[in-house]
């Protein structure tokens, strides 16, 4: 009876040694911006920084060489050319105005340029100059700086969404 | 024992082989269970039923198999079993953030994951099968995961040629290189800056002890901890060059006095006209007719000065030389003279180029900055340093060397010392255990390191030589990640095999353009085949460009022709020789294959192209949008009023086909026009022509605006 007894104590000591080696396979918790590729001030909210991953980045890189100069209030070189132009074009953190378009729409703007697209003629046509990759990541850094926030649509099937 | 006792069972024994044999069950059943609950195996599990619940389950399972995946390259050392957990890392559907990770897929970069693995870029244990093994530094396991901020440093491992998908990697190459790190440090690839710090053999000449005795106590640029830069209290983005030595009281003394006394050359001191003198001196314009030229000159190209506007006072105008606001009390006027006339016989590497000066601006530019680019407070916190004393002068000699002076600053027949700092060439593939913490208290491994290091060099080494640079975030950040990515010679042939070395640049002119080239240093701002500074445009293939008479009359009187630019060609009062020498050298050297300016003749421009070109310029491709013709358009490309008396029609021919075969880098996208598109733009540009004369008045204003107001 008495080694019944201590049988049963020695399994359950075991067991919970056992259980308690075991370690939980978590990953820290990173600041957001060490995971970060590159970072955005928000264009409405200095003290706010936007974290870009990879594709984002790149967008933002040749948001700065191409599109800056109409699409922003201000520019690398000072003043900005978008005072300028009628129809004065979108600024690109516009999410009232982009946040409705598609992405399909938004990268054919950019590859087929305005005319192709109904649009004013001024928006030239960037799709023998930029890659498709190159212009699908302008759309993603676009998305990325959108006041108010861009919220991506919900896809047919979305019910089977990541768990 | 007796014998008939041996191989007998006692209780006692009973119970302890009973007890074993139960507790060796028990192990044996825990093993199969233990070996269940491994964790890659509860994630191999998560992600069949996170596949299955999607909708493309079959694309996303397509070579699952239950066991550890591993990526094995053995000529670039890689093992690496990441795949293991992270299972969606090529499945395209897996992009978005709203997939959790591990199984997030990873973004498009040129390389693919099962070529080159995982540990080769983001570092980290390949053969670990655990999270915490894989991912950070362990006891057994040096090598912790690469944090995504400074992910670019594994590019420049292979990569040493620029990309331009990494800026914070170039910034970081380019920071190390104008820094002069490697006037102390070993690092392979880092060119030597085009300018050091000062040559100091004549220094004494050009400043008092009193001045270097500030300069070393508080070099005027500082950077506060937020990164925010002050150069003698006004803020600017320049960036800092000379960091911050901690000296004492007496090596202050010991280092102003060796300075005060280095006047090796023997200095002519330029006279002005007497006539001149006497003919301005009394006049009550002398000093606004002085700022006037100083303005006109495009001094502000590269020298900055304070100007309040608003209550809020900021430096405005270039980096390339020093700010100049209060340079009045630190030179005295017959260097300064002299300096103007003739930089490089003062400073032979100097990038201030050698401007035609007459006396009478001399007088007058010299007057002014010694007048009213003044601060008498400048030296009121200096004691009174008297006469240097030969023992003053010896240690001043000695600590020169020794506080790494010599490295940044030459003195003729002092030799500076042969790898003074640590070697810096493998610092990227450091382990832990290879670095000294001292007692700072901080995580150790190489990111932390390499950060507090560069922060305050004797956090983790108190008698550490290396002076005191502040960065801001960003820059700290550049600088760490350029360090991260050396890491010395490649392990094996095949890494080897795969670094993309970088382009030597090089432009070696020779004859009468070489004298007038260096003279006015035209590479200080414009590249040639690479060659050069990035502040005005690239001249490499200036000659198809440009038509040789406007190249002519632009080097006599600057333009303006990027209508948002600032900064600008100075006026070099450049006489007729020097003018033709450059424009001729241009026209026949600096040319491009694909617009050979002979190939097309502008005769055969018919006036019905022309018609059809204003056409297209001005409805279908609306040009205006960008660039300015007479008073209206854009301000993003070239103004082309005047297209026809500067250009060469091949070149617009060649720039309207594909501007970036031209310069690579420019931002005017490249249009599908037709040929007779393409003709018809040309032959309507060709007319556009503006006389030179009718734009001078307005420069002159346009000038006066821009040196007096617009920021950065």
């Amino acid at each position: 009876m008495k080694f019944h007894v201590w049988i049963g104590v020695l399994l359950l000591v075991t067991l919970g040694g056992a259980a308690g080696c075991r370690k939980r396979g978590e990953t820290a918790k990173a600041d957001p911006l060490l995971a970060a590729y590159d970072t955005e001030v928000d264009w409405t909210d200095a003290q706010k920084v936007i974290p870009l991953s990879y594709q984002q980045a790149q967008g933002k890189r040749i948001f700065y060489q191409q599109c800056v100069w109409c699409h922003a209030d201000a520019t690398p070189a000072g003043p900005s050319n978008r005072s300028n132009l009628t129809p004065v074009p979108p600024l690109l953190n516009d999410g009232a105005t982009l946040n409705a378009e598609s992405d399909e729409y938004m990268q054919n703007t950019v590859t087929l340029g305005g005319t192709a697209m109904g649009k004013s003629a001024m928006m030239p046509p960037y799709g023998r100059m930029l890659s498709a990759e190159e212009i699908r990541s302008v759309v993603a850094f676009t998305r990325a700086i959108a006041q108010p926030p861009y919220q991506p649509p919900a896809r047919a099937g979305s019910q089977y969404s990541a768990k | 024992m007796p014998a008939e006792e041996m191989g007998k069972l006692t209780d006692r024994t009973r119970l302890i082989f009973a007890i074993s044999s139960v507790v060796f069950l028990a192990v044996l059943a825990i093993s199969p269970f233990k070996d269940f609950r491994r964790e890659w195996k509860q994630y191999k599990r998560s992600y069949l039923r996170f596949a299955q619940a999607r909708p493309d389950t079959k694309k996303l399972l397509a070579d699952y198999r239950p066991d550890i995946d591993q990526i094995w390259l053995p000529g670039m050392n890689v093992i690496d079993r990441c795949t293991t957990c992270h299972q969606g890392i090529t499945q395209g559907s897996l992009t978005e953030k709203a997939v959790t990770q591990p199984f997030r897929a990873h973004p498009p970069i040129p390389h693919n994951v099962r070529d080159w693995g995982c540990t080769i870029c983001h570092r980290g244990q390949g053969p670990a099968t655990e999270v915490s093994e894989a991912h950070e530094s362990t006891l057994a396991w040096e090598q912790p995961i690469l944090p995504v901020r400074f992910i670019q440093a594994s590019c420049g491992t292979c990569h040493y040629a620029d990309l331009p998908q990494t800026p914070q990697l170039t910034r970081g190459r380019e920071l190390l290189a104008e820094l002069n790190c490697q006037g102390c440090h070993r690092l392979t690839g880092v060119e030597r800056p085009a300018m050091l710090g000062p040559d100091l053999t004549n220094v004494g000449a050009k400043v008092s002890r009193e001045w270097i005795y500030k300069w070393l106590k508080e070099p005027r640029t500082i950077v506060d901890k937020d990164g925010n830069v002050t150069v003698n209290g006004y803020e600017t983005e320049e960036e800092p060059r000379m960091p911050k030595f901690h000296l004492t009281e007496v090596e202050l003394r010991a280092l102003s006095a060796y300075l005060s006394v280095q006047k090796a050359k023997a200095m002519v001191p330029y006279k002005i006209d007497a006539r001149v003198v006497a003919a301005w001196s009394k006049n009550p314009e002398l000093i606004s007719q002085g700022e006037l030229r100083f303005r006109q000159m495009f001094c502000s190209t590269c020298h900055s000065l304070a100007v309040t506007r608003a209550g809020e006072t900021k430096l405005i105008g270039g980096e390339i030389g020093p700010e100049l606001t209060k340079v009045g009390s630190k030179v005295n006027s017959d260097w300064l003279i002299t300096w103007l006339r003739d930089p490089q016989g003062y400073l032979p590497h100097t990038r201030m180029p050698r401007y035609g000066w007459s006396d009478e601006d001399l007088y007058k530019v010299t007057q002014y900055i010694t007048t009213k680019l003044t601060d008498s407070d400048l030296l009121t916190s200096v004691p009174q340093l008297g006469q240097p004393t030969e023992q003053e002068i010896q240690l001043g000699h000695r600590l020169f060397l020794e506080k790494g002076c010599a490295s940044c600053h030459s003195i003729d027949g002092l030799n500076p010392q042969k790898d003074f700092g640590p070697d810096l060439s493998a610092l990227g593939g450091k382990s832990a255990s290879e670095l000294e913490f001292g007692a700072a208290k901080i995580p150790h491994n190489l990111v932390v390191y390499i950060q507090a290091k560069l922060q305050d060099p004797t956090s983790v080494n108190p008698a550490a030589r290396m002076p005191q640079y502040n960065w801001n975030q960003s820059d700290l950040d550049a600088i760490t990640t350029a360090l991260l990515s050396m890491k010395g010679a490649p392990a094996t042939s095949a890494l080897q095999n795969l670094v993309v070395p970088r382009k030597e640049v090089g432009f070696h002119p020779t004859g009468s353009f070489a004298e007038v080239y260096e003279r006015y240093k035209c590479y200080t701002c414009h590249k040639f085949n690479g060659y050069g500074g990035d502040l005005a445009p690239d001249l490499t293939y200036e000659g198809s460009r440009a038509q040789r008479q406007w190249l002519v009359d632009f080097l006599k009187n600057p333009q303006t022709l990027r209508p948002t630019l600032i900064l600008r060609m100075p006026q070099f009062n450049m006489s007729d020789k020097d003018a033709a020498t450059l424009a001729d050298y241009m026209t026949m050297v600096l040319q491009h294959p694909a617009a050979n300016p002979a190939a097309v003749d502008a005769k055969q421009f018919t006036p019905a192209m022309v018609t059809l070109g204003k056409q297209l310029y001005e409805v279908k491709y609306q040009c205006q949008s960008c660039h300015t013709i007479g008073g209206s358009g854009g301000y993003v490309g070239p103004n082309l009023s005047n297209a026809g008396g500067w250009l060469t029609p091949a070149w617009i021919e060649a720039w309207l086909r594909n501007p970036q075969a031209l310069v690579p880098d420019t931002i005017e996208p490249r249009r599908t026009f037709t040929e007779d598109e393409v003709r018809a733009l040309t032959a309507y540009l060709m007319t556009l022509r503006q006389s030179i004369k009718a734009q001078k008045t307005s420069t002159t204003a346009a000038t006066l605006a821009a040196a007096q107001g617009a920021g950065r």
